[in-house]
Formats: C-alpha cells, sequence, structure tokens
C-alpha cells in the first residue's frame, strides 16, 4: 500500500490540462506557411523533391492530405518561403481545405451539423481499423488514452466491438486484404455513424501511392466526415480536432 | 570447400557468391546450420528471374556471415527443404514458395505468409484442425478489441488449453519491398520508417547502412553516436510501451498509467532532437539531419534522468506484486533449446538464454567503439520477456547518458555517392525486437535490383505460436503482448 502510493505521488499530475494552449517542440512539424512572396523565376525545387507530389507550384501549395511531414521542401526552398511551424491544429471536416497557399494561417474543423453535435456531442465512441497503418498512428491512437491525454475525459473514446461504436477511424492506405475487413466492420455500426480518417497514408496513401496492393474503393462509396492529416498525427490534432468539429 | 565470408554491412560483389548445383547448396547450408548457424536471408539474386537464390547465414560465434547460392540451371525450381532438420527454415521457405513459386520438396507444413487461404499461388489452405468431442475452435481477428493492427488468429482448443495456434498474417501487405526498387532516395529513407513504425529508426538505420555501404559513404563518430542514442531512445519508449502493455494485461493500473507516463518522457525526448516523436527525419544517407546542442541535450537529459529514477520504482512495485507474478511466471514458456531449433531473436531469445544481439555480435556504428551488456534471462515465459525489457532499459538508459556527456565533435552529415553495380550488402540491425535484416543487391547499371527485409517479427510470430501450446487461452492477451510483434513489419 505504501508503495503505491509511493508510486502515485511519483506520477505527479501529468495531465495536459489545455490540451488548446499547450505547446510542443520548436523542431515539432505541424502546419506549413508559405511566405506570400514570389518564388525565384524557373524555381521548382520544392515541387521536385516532395516524396509525395504533395507540392504544386504557381502558386506555390502544400496538400498536407499528400504531405509526410519530412522537412524537404523546406530545405530545399532557396528563399526559405516555405516553414513548417509548430502548430497542431491540422484536422478538417473537407479534403480541399487541407491544401495549404500562401493564405493560409490556420485549418481548424468548421462545426459539425447540429444533427451530429446532438448525437454525438456528449459521447463518442470509435472503432479503429488499422488498415496497413505501420503502427505509427495506432501507438497515437493508443497514447490518446494515457494519462496525459486522457481523451476519456471529452467523452471520446475507442471501444472494442463496432455494435457499440458511433463511427469508424481508419489508419494506414487500405491494403487489399484489408478492404473486406473495413467494409464488413463498417456495416456493424449502428446508424447514424461517421468516418474519420487519420493520417497521411489513409487520406491518400502517402508514401504509398504507387503501391499495387492497395484498394481504397470504400473511401470512394462513403462520406468521409473528419480528415486528421500527418506521419503520424500528434495526440492533440486528433484531440483539437474532435472537440473543435462536436464544438466542445 | 571455401564459403564466403563477409562482416555485417561489408559490400560485396554479387560475381563473387558461389552459385552451387541443388544437392552442394543443401549440403553446405546443412552443414552451417548444424555448426549452429542461423538463416537470416533466402532470397532469388533478381525477383526478376528467380533462377539463382541466394542464401545468408550468421555465425554469431564469429561475428560473420556466411553467403551461399543455388543456380537450379534450367532445372525445375524445387529443391529439398530444410525445415524436417531444422525447424528455423520453416518460414523462410513458406515465404520464397509464396513469392516465386519456388517448392520445398517435402517441406512439413507449407503455409501461407501474406495470403489467405492460399498456397502456391492457387492451392487451397485450410487451417489446422483438431476433432474430437471436448474440441473447440476460436477465431479472432483480423479487427481486434484493442487499437492494434490486423491478424487472424486460430485457436485450436481442448477445454480451457490450447492446443495449436495457427496465425495468419498478410493483412497488412503493402508491397514494401517492391516500391523500394521504384522509389527515389529521399522517398526510400522516408518509405524504410514506415516499414513498421513502432520502429522507425531501426529500419531507417538498416535502410541507411545498406545504402550507405553501397555507396561507400564514411559517417563521422558524431553522427554515428547521435543515430545510436536515437535508436536507444527508441528501444527505452518500446520497452515502456510493451511493459506498460502487460501491466495492463493483467489489470494492474496504476504501473500501467506510470509506464505510459515515461514513454510519453521518452518519446518528447525523440521530438526534441527531431520533431518527430518517432524520429521520423532524423536519419539521412551520411547522417543524420538534426544536431543535438546544448539546450537541447539538457533538456533530453532531464527526460531521461527522471525515467531512469521513476522507473526503478515502478518496476520494483511490479515485479515485487505477488498477484502480477503469479500471471507472469511460467507462462507462455519457450525453452531454449526450441528457441534455438525455430531461431528466435532479439528480446524473445534473450529471455530464453539465448545470446542473440546483433549490437553486441556483428557490432555496428557507435556499438564498435561503446559497447552495450548483453543481458540473458533463462525461464523464457512471461516474465522473463517482462523483465528483460525492464534490466534493457536501465543498460539502455545508462548507454545513452554516457553518450550524451561525452558526445564527440564532428560533421553530422558526410557527403553522398553513387551505389556501386553488381554489388549487395547485408545490414543486420538490432531494433527494440531483435534483429533486422535488409539485404540489398544492386543491378549493372548500380540501381537497387532487389530489396529484401526481415523484420525480427518474421522469426518471433513462430514463438507466439508455440508459446501458447498447452497454456491457457485466457492468458493469450497477455503472452502475445510479451513477445509485442509487428504486424506491418513481418506483411511488408
Amino acid at each position: 500500500m505504501k508503495d503505491a502510493i509511493k508510486i502515485r505521488i511519483l506520477q505527479g499530475d501529468p495531465v495536459i490540462h489545455d490540451v488548446k494552449n499547450a505547446s510542443l517542440p520548436k523542431l515539432f512539424r505541424g502546419l506549413p506557411v508559405i511566405e506570400d512572396k514570389p518564388c525565384l523565376t524557373g524555381c521548382t525545387s520544392c515541387a521536385e523533391i516532395c516524396p509525395t507530389n504533395a507540392i504544386k507550384l504557381n502558386p506555390v501549395s502544400i496538400d498536407i492530405g499528400l504531405c509526410v511531414f519530412c522537412p524537404l521542401c523546406e530545405e530545399a526552398c532557396p528563399e526559405k518561403l516555405i516553414h513548417f511551424t509548430n502548430d497542431y491544429n491540422t484536422a478538417s471536416e473537407v479534403r480541399e481545405k487541407l491544401i495549404v497557399t500562401n493564405k493560409t494561417k490556420s485549418i481548424t474543423p468548421e462545426k459539425a451539423s447540429e444533427k451530429i453535435r446532438n448525437y454525438f456531442g456528449r459521447s463518442l465512441k470509435l472503432r479503429q481499423i488499422s488498415a496497413g497503418g505501420c503502427n505509427g498512428c495506432e501507438l497515437e491512437l493508443n497514447a490518446l488514452g494515457n494519462v496525459n491525454f486522457d481523451m476519456g475525459r471529452y467523452g471520446i473514446e475507442f471501444v472494442a466491438s463496432p455494435r457499440h461504436a458511433d463511427g469508424i477511424v481508419i489508419t494506414g492506405p487500405i491494403t487489399e486484404n484489408m478492404s473486406k475487413a473495413v467494409e464488413i466492420c463498417f456495416d456493424a455500426v449502428p446508424n447514424p455513424k461517421i468516418i474519420i480518417l487519420v493520417g497521411t497514408c489513409a487520406i491518400s496513401c502517402g508514401i504509398f501511392k504507387n503501391s499495387t496492393k492497395l484498394q481504397r474503393k470504400f473511401l470512394n462509396e462513403n462520406k468521409i466526415d473528419l480528415f486528421i492529416p500527418g506521419c503520424p498525427p500528434h495526440p492533440l490534432t486528433f484531440i483539437n480536432g474532435l472537440l473543435d468539429w462536436l464544438d466542445k | 570447400m571455401k564459403l564466403i565470408e563477409v562482416q555485417n554491412n561489408q559490400m560485396f560483389k554479387i560475381d563473387d557468391i558461389r552459385f552451387t548445383g541443388k544437392e552442394e547448396f543443401r549440403d553446405t547450408i546443412a552443414e552451417l546450420m548444424l555448426n549452429g548457424s542461423r538463416l537470416i536471408s533466402l532470397t532469388p539474386v533478381d525477383p526478376d528471374n528467380p533462377k539463382k537464390i541466394f542464401a545468408a547465414l550468421t555465425d554469431k560465434n564469429f561475428s560473420v556471415i556466411y553467403l551461399s547460392g543455388c543456380d537450379f540451371n534450367g532445372s525445375a525450381l524445387e529443391y529439398e527443404s530444410f525445415a524436417n532438420d531444422f525447424p528455423q527454415t520453416n518460414y523462410f521457405e513458406c515465404e520464397l514458395a509464396e513469392n516465386y513459386g519456388i517448392m520445398p520438396l517435402n517441406h512439413p507444413w507449407l503455409r501461407p505468409v501474406r495470403k489467405q487461404n492460399v498456397i502456391m499461388g492457387n492451392i487451397p489452405y485450410h487451417f489446422f484442425q483438431l476433432k474430437g468431442e471436448e474440441v473447440h475452435e476460436v477465431a479472432v481477428g483480423p479487427i481486434h478489441a484493442g487499437v492494434i493492427e490486423p491478424g487472424h488468429f486460430r485457436f485450436q482448443c481442448h477445454g480451457e488449453l490450447v492446443y495449436n495456434l495457427e496465425i495468419n498474417l498478410g493483412y497488412q501487405h503493402r508491397g514494401v519491398e517492391k516500391l523500394f526498387l521504384q522509389l527515389n532516395s529521399d522517398q526510400r529513407i522516408i518509405l524504410s520508417e514506415s516499414i513498421a513504425g513502432d520502429t522507425a529508426l531501426g529500419h531507417a538505420f538498416a535502410h541507411c547502412h545498406a545504402i550507405e555501404s553501397l555507396s561507400n559513404i564514411q559517417l563521422s563518430l558524431r553522427a554515428k553516436v547521435i543515430r545510436t542514442v536515437a535508436a536507444e531512445i527508441e528501444r527505452v519508449a518500446m520497452h515502456l510501451s510493451g511493459l506498460g502493455g502487460i501491466a495492463n494485461d493483467v489489470g494492474f493500473a496504476l504501473p500501467s498509467a506510470s509506464y505510459g507516463r515515461l514513454r510519453t518522457l521518452a518519446i518528447n525526448s525523440l521530438a526534441l532532437i527531431c520533431g518527430s516523436r518517432f524520429g521520423r527525419g532524423l536519419f539521412v544517407y551520411g547522417g543524420v539531419r538534426y544536431d543535438i546542442d546544448n539546450e537541447i541535450k539538457n533538456s533530453v537529459m532531464e527526460n531521461l534522468n527522471t525515467i531512469l529514477n521513476d522507473v526503478r520504482q515502478v518496476n520494483d512495485y511490479m515485479f515485487s506484486s505477488v498477484g502480477a507474478l503469479s500471471r507472469f511466471e511460467e507462462t507462455g514458456i519457450v525453452s531454449k533449446d526450441l528457441a534455438q531449433s525455430i531461431g528466435l531473436v532479439g528480446l524473445a531469445a534473450r529471455s530464453s538464454g539465448l545470446e542473440e544481439d546483433v549490437r553486441i555480435n556483428f557490432p555496428y556504428s557507435a556499438y564498435r567503439y561503446n559497447p552495450v551488456s548483453m543481458i540473458t534471462l533463462s525461464t523464457g515465459d512471461v516474465f522473463a520477456r517482462a523483465r528483460l525489457r525492464a534490466l534493457e532499459i536501465d543498460e539502455t538508459l545508462r548507454f545513452i547518458i554516457e553518450q550524451l556527456e561525452n558526445l564527440p565533435e564532428g560533421e553530422i552529415k558526410a557527403g553522398s555517392g553513387k551505389t556501386v553495380p553488381g554489388s549487395a550488402v547485408i545490414s543486420m540491425i538490432e531494433g527494440w525486437r531483435g534483429e533486422i535484416v535488409h539485404s540489398v543487391f544492386t543491378d549493372s547499371e548500380g540501381k537497387l535490383m532487389n530489396y529484401k527485409i526481415k523484420d525480427p517479427s518474421f522469426n518471433n510470430w513462430y514463438g507466439l505460436s508455440l508459446a501458447l501450446r498447452e497454456t491457457g487461452i485466457s492468458d493469450f492477451p497477455l503472452c502475445n503482448k510479451s513477445f509485442d510483434l509487428s504486424y506491418a513489419g513481418h506483411d511488408l
């Protein structure tokens, strides 16, 4: 008993109380910003080096649904116009908003419809499906349940059975071998239900774009409610994305 | 007969490999395994033209890798299986059969590796089934209860006891090895970090070593030390995560929560060094992208010292709990002999008393100058695998702190080079799970021709399967967590 109390005291108060204003290390690569200055004439360095072709030119834009948050474009730009900030708020309810231009200062999802907020605003139970995820996203989603992030305090939790869930969270590029399981699992979730894509692979295949072993039919046939970009997304990206979306 | 021997990360010419007939190949490999060598790679040299296969075996006592080849020379793509005498080759042979249709004759149990319900391309495969009145079957997965990767487990149970567990994977198969041949160098490093996201640094380490050896790039000592420090922080983080999972699986909330908190400190330290909690973006060919300055060093040291202090007390608490020990001890045993014969690696092998640690047996990078100690336990049960994690955290933290205190001066990045044509390299790294092997071959123009990856999980999943025999089915989650294997790393 004495030992247990000792351990509990060591534990201290590790909870991040204010998840909206927590700060991350300087080097953390979150939302990229593009300075509103003209590029060198004819320069295509950033678009050329981007490993996932996330960058379009004239004017420069970065699709963070494709971006794997490596610092290659930041390093390649001769004018240092691209810079990754440590802003972890990058979730969006529509795919188009993930395209960062020199006008983008921040990305937050619009409030969900009143119907969704009424249904899920107080309690949201999610079933996670890893469909080719490398275990990076999965570990970050698991971290949401630890004593630091403690997502349960907002009524958002992962559950074991799709029957108990209000929606699914997909990680990974959806492999051929998992495509059927994803469909069966989603079918088992009672209506109304939502779909959240977590991580670059789920949103756009990321580095696995050229793989012939993927089957992403499911994503074309269903409406996606929330996109959480990152490789992998920081737990705070997930929490804040959901809190903003549910207006909590 | 003289065999070609190379060292870890030593480039060799493909032409130097002796490709012999089937008979001689068989004798060579069998003799090596009889003398204690272990198979680490079995692959065709050119995947598009699988008429010549290549085998690499390690001898840990002499720190050498033996290379041998077999030329089918126009005859049928089949050979006499080794697996009846040497169970360690079982899964390698299944993989070769599945990928290239090269048939191991008289193989004891040809199973699918990454495909479901089919072997050799189109022959239907059925799970092993036990029949009888008191027998029942339990099927789990591919989607599991927790937030983890997918895989299918088929238990044949006799009452509460598991008679056989068959593990069917492949759900995560993304075609990583093929992608390596298509992508450019910047993309390849990112891909290597995504082979298994929990071992991002381990696989990036192996990949960079392979390419650096093939292009004759020499690293500065500082770059080597930063690499090993980061890789060791990954080990600490994942061992903490494993201990947290083990505590959670026996319903022991306080240690589980504490390990979770300490793991956050470890991965946040990686974020301080390179911006990613998993170390992504740190590795580049020729060194590292980010230097460790004094400010970062001090913050990291502070985190590590907190872990060092707290983890000892949490360990004492958990490993002195009678309730927890009664669940850990004599659960899911893999004996030393069994571990040796099926070729376990890494943490699981060391828990069964085998001295398997690439950092010590085949030292690379900064471990060549600053060794770590080999830690082994003998019981091979859940307790050993949990306790070994606790002991390794201690040793690893000692190593990291020592390295950070004596960080050598120097550049962090060397110049680049071109991969040499017609060459190959075997790059071995001790990831936190165990031995990672990347075997890389270049063609006559110096482009990558074959990229073969072996994650430690490839060896160890079979160990989990055998650990479950005659064990209560309710102990499965605990046994599974004590191995904590990668699905993505296995499925590629």
